[in-house]
């Protein structure tokens, strides 16, 4: 452990390398995401009860970890996360690019918490965790005055982004 | 040592303003997801990865700098992001290895 991180409060810990699978069922279009901890995407097609059959659509290396609190030593998990968009990834006419902007303006960076979906809709993520990745993200600051501010998908950008605009690795085989 | 300094110790090209901050260490990776768990705040960021994506995580980490290596070209929106969040960006003719070189005959350990 070095001297900086033994003065951290919050750290990352069972950092978990997978892939996040983005499926499609064929006839209702419904679509989900998981992670799984794998060395290779699993592109499988399968039947799901009698009607349904999905489909892997995308793919992107990404990870998942837990954060621990070592003043209490409680670890807590964070298998919804699917990853965080950064708001200037976003069109520049949305609610996110204009709040962002503003945040901008007082050195705060906005980020969204991106969670994984079922047919239903994205995994909620609870405000507890949500300052939990804030204090996790601001302790590794050293900018003076520099703060990111990570909010859940209160704008239900889980239906109008692509996955490629969270900061995980889609395309990384592509090296154009 | 400063960011502004060490390119012009080593013969980076500005793509961006240059932010003049401390470089307190290096993390060479292509895989953002890699940058967010394992980078820190104040490393110089060497990458092929050209895309705003990583400006992102560099942001999100508080990276002293981002280095593209071979010469990959950088979408103006990528310029105006990095800018945005003061983030230098600088690229090289130089692969990764030979990046990583440079930096430790610099003296960036």
């Amino acid at each position: 452990m070095t001297a900086e991180s033994a003065s951290r409060r919050y750290e990352m810990v069972n950092v978990r390398q997978g892939y996040l699978m983005i499926e499609q069922e064929e006839h209702t279009l419904a679509r989900r995401s998981y992670f799984v901890a794998e060395q290779t995407p699993p592109w499988e097609e399968y039947r799901e009860g009698k009607i349904q059959f999905w489909r892997p659509r995308e793919a992107a290396q990404t990870f998942q970890f837990d954060v621990k609190d070592t003043a209490t030593g409680e670890v807590v998990p964070f298998g919804e996360m699917a990853g965080l968009l950064y708001y200037a990834c976003c069109a520049k006419d949305s609610v996110v690019y204009q709040l962002g902007e503003l945040a901008h303006e007082q050195r705060i960076s906005l980020y969204v918490a991106i969670t994984t979906e079922d047919e239903d809709g994205p995994a909620p993520m609870p405000a507890s965790k949500i300052r939990l990745l804030n204090a996790l993200f601001n302790e590794r600051l050293r900018s003076p005055g520099k703060k990111v501010l990570i909010v859940p998908d209160i704008f239900g950008l889980h239906k109008v982004i692509t996955y490629g605009q969270i900061a995980i690795d889609f395309g990384l085989t592509s090296m154009d | 040592m400063k960011v502004q300094e060490l390119a012009k110790r080593i013969g980076l090209k500005p793509a961006t303003t240059v932010y003049d901050r401390d470089v307190t260490g290096v993390f060479i990776s292509d895989m953002v997801s890699d940058v967010i768990a394992n980078a820190k705040g104040g490393d110089l960021l060497v990458t092929a990865q050209a895309h705003a994506n990583v400006i992102a995580a560099a942001n999100l980490i508080d990276t002293s700098a981002v280095v593209i290596t071979q010469d990959k070209p950088l979408a103006g929106d990528v310029v105006k992001m990095a800018e945005k969040a003061e983030i230098a960006v600088f690229t090289t003719p130089l692969n990764r290895w030979q990046m990583a070189t440079k930096l430790y005959e610099a003296g960036i350990r």
